[in-house]
């Protein structure tokens, strides 16, 4: 194979891509859209306030192992569906009361704060917080004045959890926008965010820890940049709105107030319109590379030389992933990305990049025709955008979405939600089609659990050997563009049947290698190891 | 350089290669030309046309004008410099500005272009209350420059696709600037600045401003000072030497430039007003003390038949360094809140008295704000086409002022800063102390690092 990382000589390039125009492309997958058949119904609107934001939750809360839908609304109140599909079959969802019609929602992530099993769920909105308590079998109630969440009228815009070694509860990230007293001149207005962490009683939250200075966050995650074993917070920060602002990343360890990396640290200024983050070993290094979602100047961040200093450099244009404007439907202006996500698309045992795009509202000189992209990554670490041949090439107005397997066939699906639109779903049907899908390339779904607060061992790492080529995943709650997800692992193993997989759990202990069947779901007990999982 | 060159220029062909549309209509030979092959005839008529927008816009005060004309000139640069080779963005040298949208490697851009959709950008949004006929000039000026320079524009040479693709890039960089522009203190100053700012109340005292006859008018942008600079880390980091102390007393030194200045008002020469005229730049009226300068530097290069890059750099440096300047005099002025010639002469010298030919504008008075601007004009100017050349000025030649041939750009703004003092509205000390000001302005714009 005719090698990509750089192309060094023209000739070389030319050689290379001319190969990829003769059909040398990835295993693409298809999708059909089954938004109406799916019973998903919901629109994401409302004036400026609501131009970011639009948000999913994809979780299991009725533990039959399919997830659930919350999508938010905006001004309209958002809902949440039961999903009642079959596996393998058609995705359906039903629309239920839960408690969790609220209106002025902008973002939602899943998490179980209290370890009982059942996922809570943390909702942004424009205005007060929510946070609200599963009950299991898809009941809640607000938990606010339970778990002591402060009250706030902010615009509240991202999210994210950690779990710092010792806690019971986990440490809350939230980001906010603009000042809203001032829609007149908002520049220079960010609100602050702030930290929720641990009161002494192990039980409820302390008060707010600000996150000073803030700069209009719209997506936070905390992911362990450097495998220390202890997460930081990175967020995305929209220049749009900042002085002086800049991407940011907090060292958060426990028992001190967090601290901005700085460029003494090694950490390079950066000032994007971010808008979201996903994370992922992408080259296989050991370490995340992060994608940061933006107007046009999207970013693939790779740690530069050693993980002792926070120091990126841009690697988006080297592989392909600059997704800065239309690739079909012959819009040629820039493009406005928002939700990224890292997940394998087609199975192969390689990680693609899912980013849903749409114009802020009507901007003249940013794409109105926004494609989403699906990028396929190819061994050599190049991406292929597919979005078109894989049927997924949505021209509305994106914002907020998540892949995840909604009828347990171990095929991503997709849904997207979308501003003053409504939100879409499509099914992923393999290498075949709606009435008959086709497998694609093997795969293995699975759980992490562990006793104490952090059931869910959010914050571990997966390492899985593809025959001699290791693939790994870090466990997060947060990044993307308000949507959060929290369920099965998923990754692709391309040809592999039996997968050797082991586990680094939360702040540092390796679990033995085990070895899994592919196709299959599993649930991995730090505890008590590897079981098969069957559906109810 | 080259293998860059090279990749650039196979990129473009694998464009060619790739794309069904291109294959379908194949366009003529991309050729990555870099900014230097054209000419500045772009930058020649955005600038001409902001120097009559400043003219017509209400609120276009000499430090707005100059901030506006500041952020022109970065754009400019910021837009062509990917085309600059051996030249850097500017990004992390200047306050607050840690990075730009940069151009793909592999999609070849037309300069001329991306000039001309930078500046329209950035035009359209600093006068974004210009009157209706002048958004009108804006959007007429972007579709006609491409008409109007062939040379630089030749369909032959240059692909639709190409066209779009260097539109957006200008655009874009000229959103991302104006994010940043936005937050520095001096955005729509007219408006919620304005606003927010009008219940300034100036500090009374002896020696201090007050406000002014005829028209006795509030403070004019009286937190300007606070604004962040483009270079200057603040405005405290230019001061101006210390003035004088206030004396109404006879034979004290300020006593004496206030004396002066009412007996040369007050006797001026054809030639003394002829100057006080022509350096006043009002506002409303002419394209204000900056524009008047810019307007100078326009006409060189135009003269020297400078190419898009080397305008680019002249405009961002020279530009820059001028709204430092106000910056830097604005702080000085609100911090020492020294009073007029007028009020300290109607206080000690001639109750009566007036300036005659000029109304005197309504802020305080150390340092001139022109002397401050001049110094640092010149000295950016001489730096970039030689202290020694003569020039000739053809900014009020439509009021029948000009054109004026000047030994050099010192002797100009001198004749700047002493032009106040001949106008009745500034001491002398006021003139002589803005041009270190002006001077330290433009010394660290020039230590500014444009090449790699």
């Amino acid at each position: 194979m005719v090698s990509k990382k750089i192309c060094y000589l023209a000739a070389a390039c030319l050689v290379q891509h001319a190969a990829l125009a003769a059909g040398a492309l990835p295993a693409t997958p298809r999708f059909v859209e089954e938004t109406e058949t799916a019973g998903l119904q919901s629109r994401f609107e409302g004036g400026d306030e609501f131009m970011v934001g639009g948000g999913t939750a994809v979780f299991d809360c009725d533990a039959d192992g399919l997830p659930e839908v919350y999508v938010t609304g905006g001004v309209n109140k958002a809902k949440f569906y039961r999903n009642q599909s079959k596996r393998g079959g058609p995705i359906k969802l039903q629309e239920q009361r839960s408690g969790l019609e609220l209106t002025n929602a902008t973002g939602a992530y899943p998490i179980d704060i209290d370890a009982d099993g059942n996922s809570d769920l943390v909702v942004l909105r424009v205005g007060e917080l929510e946070v609200f308590r599963g009950l299991g079998q898809c009941k809640f109630e607000r938990a606010n004045e339970r778990w002591n969440i402060p009250p706030s009228n902010d615009w509240h815009t991202a999210f994210s959890a950690t779990w710092e070694k010792g806690q019971t509860l986990p440490t809350l990230a939230f980001g906010s926008y603009y000042d809203r007293s001032r829609p007149d001149f908002p520049w220079g207005t960010c609100t602050p965010g702030f930290l929720l962490r641990p009161d002494a009683s192990g039980k409820a939250f302390a008060a707010p820890e600000k996150l000073t200075p803030s700069y209009c966050a719209l997506s936070m995650l905390f992911s362990d940049w450097n495998r220390s074993g202890q997460a930081s917070l990175r967020i995305a920060n929209d220049r749009e709105y900042y002085q002086g602002g800049q991407e940011q990343l907090w060292k958060v360890t426990p028992g001190t107030p967090a601290a901005l990396y700085t460029d003494k640290d090694g950490w390079k200024h950066l000032q994007v319109w971010g808008m979201g983050i996903a994370g992922h070993d992408i080259d296989g290094d050991g370490y995340p590379e992060y994608f940061i979602t933006s107007m046009a100047d999207n970013k693939f961040q790779k740690l530069e030389g050693d993980a002792s200093r926070p120091t990126y450099f841009d690697q988006a244009y080297k592989r392909g992933i600059t997704a800065h404007r239309p690739y079909v439907g012959g819009d040629f202006h820039p493009s406005t990305a928002w939700h990224a996500q890292f997940a394998d698309a087609n199975n192969d045992g390689w990680a693609d990049l899912f980013i849903v795009k749409g114009n802020v509202s009507t901007m003249p000189d940013f794409a109105i025709l926004d494609p989403n992209n699906l990028l396929l990554q190819e061994p050599d670490g190049h991406f292929t955008e597919v979005g078109q041949q894989a049927g997924v090439a949505s021209f509305k107005r994106g914002r907020g979405g998540m892949m995840a397997d909604l009828n347990g066939d171990g095929l991503l699906d997709m849904v997207v939600v979308n501003r003053q639109d409504k939100a879409q779903l499509w099914r992923h049907v393999g290498s075949g089609n709606a009435e008959k899908p086709a497998p694609m390339g093997r795969w293995v779904q699975f759980r992490l659990q562990q006793g104490g607060g952090n059931r869910d061992a959010i914050g571990a790492w997966v390492e899985v050997d593809l025959g001699g080529r290791m693939e790994r995943q870090e466990l997060s709650i947060g990044g993307g563009h308000a949507s959060g997800h929290l369920g099965w692992m998923h990754l692709g193993l391309g040809e592999t049947k039996d997968v050797k997989l082991r586990v680094q759990w939360p702040h540092g202990e390796w679990g033995p290698w085990l070895t899994m069947a592919a196709d299959a779901f599993y649930v991995i007990n730090r505890e008590t190891g590897v079981q098969a999982w069957k559906a109810p | 350089m080259k293998i860059r060159t090279i990749v650039l220029a196979a990129a473009a062909t694998l464009a060619t290669l790739q794309s069904p549309a291109v294959l379908a209509q194949p366009g003529p030979a991309v050729l990555a030309k870099p900014a230097s092959a054209y000419s500045s005839g772009v930058v020649y008529d955005w600038f001409y046309l902001a120097f009559q927008l400043i003219q017509q816009t209400p609120g276009f005060s000499p430090p707005v004008a100059a901030r506006a004309l500041g952020y022109m000139g970065l754009t400019l640069y910021e837009s062509v410099v990917p085309g600059m080779p051996g030249y850097q963005s500017l990004a992390g040298q200047i306050n607050e500005l840690s990075s730009l949208p940069w151009a793909q490697p592999d999609e070849p851009l037309h300069w001329p272009t991306v000039a001309n959709a930078s500046l329209a950008t950035m035009t359209r949004m600093m006068f974004s209350n210009a009157s209706a006929e002048n958004k009108a000039r804006i959007d007429t000026l972007e579709r006609s420059l491409p008409l109007k320079y062939t040379q630089d524009f030749d369909p032959n040479s240059v692909t639709a696709e190409i066209t779009n693709r260097s539109e957006t890039f200008g655009k874009l960089m000229g959103m991302a600037i104006m994010t940043w522009a936005r937050t520095d203190g001096g955005h729509e100053a007219w408006g919620p600045i304005r606003r927010h700012q009008q219940n300034y109340v100036p500090p009374s005292g002896t020696g201090k401003w007050s406000a002014t006859p005829p028209a006795f008018a509030p403070a004019l942008l009286p937190y300007w000072g606070k604004n962040r600079p483009f270079v200057m880390k603040t405005a405290d980091d230019c001061p101006a030497p210390p003035p004088p102390a206030y004396s109404e007393e006879q034979g004290t030194a300020f006593y004496k430039d206030g004396l002066e200045v009412y007996q040369i008002a007050n006797a001026a020469t054809q030639e003394q007003r002829q100057f006080a005229l022509y350096w006043a730049d009002d506002a409303g009226k002419t394209p204000t003390p900056a524009g008047h300068w810019a307007y100078v530097a326009n006409d060189l290069l135009r003269a020297k038949k400078a190419d898009l890059g080397s305008a680019a750099e002249v405009f961002a440096r020279l530009n820059m360094a001028m709204s430092d300047a106000f910056v830097a005099a604005w702080n000085t002025k609100y911090k020492l809140n020294v009073l007029r010639p007028v009020t300290y002469i109607q206080l000690v010298i001639d109750s009566n008295w007036t300036p005659s030919l000029l109304p005197t504008p309504p802020f305080p008075d150390y340092p001139s704000g022109h002397s401050v601007q001049s110094s640092a004009a010149a000295a950016i100017l001489g730096r970039e086409f030689g202290a020694t050349t003569a020039f000739v000025d053809n900014t009020h030649n439509d009021r029948g002022w000009g054109p004026r041939t000047f030994k050099n750009f010192k002797a100009a703004a001198d004749e700047a800063a002493a032009s106040r003092m001949y106008a009745g509205i500034h001491y002398r000390f006021a003139s002589d102390g803005g041009k270190p000001q002006g001077q330290c302005a433009a010394d660290k714009v020039l230590a500014l690092k444009f090449k790699r």
